[in-house]
């Protein structure tokens, strides 16, 4: 897992794409920050990522299209399915790769903290904890989108099923707050992934959005890991 | 040890290939030969575990590639069609990378790797980007990427492709060595590249085994006549004439080139029926007539044509 690990973090770097995704999301919080902390003279981070979580559905995708759909596409995937590596090794370990360099972004996207020290007097464990739950949300945006990496050997078709699947979770999301039918609100309620981030990062640590993310994660990490393995056993050719 | 079993494979309506049944001893040097589409590929990528058959199967030293395919993998170095190359790489550290996923122990990796890329001539590239080599190269890049691990099989999908002479040479020689120690099955469309390295031939034509032997059984086995050259200095009727009375002779035919006639000379193609003294009597003959002979050359049934009737329709 390490050994994938260590690979596709290399190929993050020595390829344009894991500089598009930081690009694209630092010009992004850029904007955001500057409209949302600067202009509006609020010392809280939590209302720039709140503005993030809707905007960087844009980004994500060009993190992850690449690392399923290339390796098919370039017949590599049998090279590493053939390997001593086990499919969870091989779908981890990308999907590590993929948070790492998400956890690099939101580092490097500290800088506005300190300006915000500068300047503010903001609450560090609030600002911590937003970007606790933002890396959270990112995680299982990250899942998502390797699972449609996962489902296509061309990696646009794969950018344009993750941005299409995150999208519609972000409608959901806005939805929920107009549905009033019983078990209809509930249930948007459970998949909206953007509005668990409110929840968590509102100041109050509570285990409910943690563990929705984790899961949410996990479960698409495992389904991806299926249809790899699936992919196996019962291609054509 | 390999054991192929009634391998079939389907894809959709179409037939891949069908019920290959065949053995591979250790040790041995297998080629498989076919026309494009005739199954080699196919076959091959089951053998490897790199795709599922649509029934039968494959047994490696006992064990099962469908119920145990990382036992079977991890004794299989295969070079596949199209070698599997990340371009964003330098050879050197896809190399390395590949070692560590095949299980090459961390403190032996870096001599491995560098022993490798002598083997298969490809250090002077270790630093350049997989995607900036020649054709070449990538295939040898292949090539080393498939022995990194030492497995005792080596599986290889057309090693040649896309070297020049020299390197073909180069290539079948580091084939000929593995194959001292190593069993290994290559597929080739050239039946001279396979005949040259491989002691058993296994021909394929449209998804079935069309013959399997060795390479002198099939030379031998599939015709009933010799063939010879023959040039003398003389008139071509006469000869034609004593050619005509020799019992045994099945059939000849007069080969001429402005060269020979200026000479005096000419050649026939003769066929011989099998066993009999035909040879023999026509010298005698020629000799009677005061015709020198200066060529008199046995072809055989060159394993082209064996491989043209076999494949043919």
């Amino acid at each position: 897992m390490l050994t994938i690990l260590k690979k596709e973090i290399k190929a993050y770097f020595s390829t344009p794409f894991g500089f598009i995704f930081m690009g694209i999301f630092l010009l992004m919080s850029g904007i955001a920050f500057t409209t949302y902390n600067l202009m509006g003279r609020r010392a809280d981070i939590y209302g720039m990522l709140g503005i993030m979580r809707t905007l960087s559905i844009t980004a994500f995708p060009v993190l992850t299209m690449r690392l399923l759909a290339e390796e098919r596409h370039m017949g590599t995937d049998q090279l590493l399915l053939t390997s001593r590596l086990s499919v969870v090794d091989i779908v981890v370990g990308k999907y590590l790769a993929a948070l790492f360099v998400l956890f690099v972004t939101l580092l490097a996207n500290s800088l506005y903290v300190a300006i915000l020290f500068m300047y503010g007097e903001p609450t560090l464990g609030a600002i911590l904890g937003s970007y606790a739950g933002f890396f959270l949300l990112g995680a299982s945006f990250t899942a998502i989108c390797i699972f449609a990496s996962a489902l296509t050997e061309n990696q646009v078709t794969s950018a344009i099923a993750a941005f299409g699947m995150l999208f519609a979770l972000v409608i959901i999301g806005s939805l929920s707050a107009t549905v009033r039918l019983p078990v209809l609100k509930d249930l948007i309620r459970l998949l909206s992934v953007t509005n668990q981030f409110e929840e968590l990062t509102r100041g109050i640590f509570r285990f409910g959005p943690l563990v929705y993310y984790l899961c949410f994660s996990v479960a698409f990490v495992f389904l991806t890991i299926k249809v790899v393995e699936k992919r196996r056993w019962s291609q054509a050719g | 040890m390999i054991q192929v079993r009634n391998l079939t494979k389907f894809y959709g309506e179409k037939i891949g290939v069908l019920d290959i049944d065949f053995t591979v001893q250790q040790g041995e040097i297998v080629g498989l030969l076919g026309p494009n589409g005739s199954g080699k590929t196919t076959i091959m990528k089951m053998m490897a575990g790199h795709m599922p058959p649509s029934s039968g199967t494959v047994v490696v030293d006992g064990f099962d590639i469908l119920a145990k395919p990382k036992e079977v993998t991890n004794r299989i170095g295969f070079l596949p069609e199209a070698p599997p190359l990340y371009p964003d790489m330098k050879a050197g550290e896809y190399l390395h990378f590949i070692a560590a996923i095949r299980g090459v122990a961390r403190s032996a990796r870096k001599a491995r790797v560098e022993r490798i890329m002598e083997m298969a001539s490809v250090s002077q590239v270790r630093d350049r980007l997989i995607r900036n080599l020649s054709k070449g190269y990538k295939q040898r890049v292949g090539l080393a990427q498939a022995m990194i691990s030492n497995p005792p099989i080596l599986i290889l999908d057309e090693p040649t492709v896309g070297l020049d002479p020299r390197q073909i040479n180069e290539v079948r020689q580091l084939i000929a060595e593995l194959g001292k120690e190593r069993t290994v099955i290559l597929s080739s469309h050239i039946l001279a590249e396979v005949s040259l390295i491989c002691r058993r031939l296994i021909i394929l034509n449209k998804g079935r085994i069309a013959a399997m032997d060795t390479t002198e059984n099939l030379a031998s086995g599939v015709t009933d006549t010799g063939r010879f050259l023959l040039t003398v200095k003389g008139a071509p009727a006469e000869t034609e004439q004593v050619l005509s009375s020799v019992s045994g002779i099945s059939k000849f035919k007069p080969i001429q080139s402005a060269g020979q006639i200026k000479g005096g000379y000419c050649s026939f193609l003769v066929e011989n029926e099998k066993n009999s003294e035909a040879r023999e009597l026509l010298s005698r003959a020629l000799a009677g007539r005061g015709i020198p002979i200066i060529e008199l050359r046995s072809l055989g049934m060159s394993l082209e044509d064996i491989f043209l009737q076999l494949t043919g329709d």
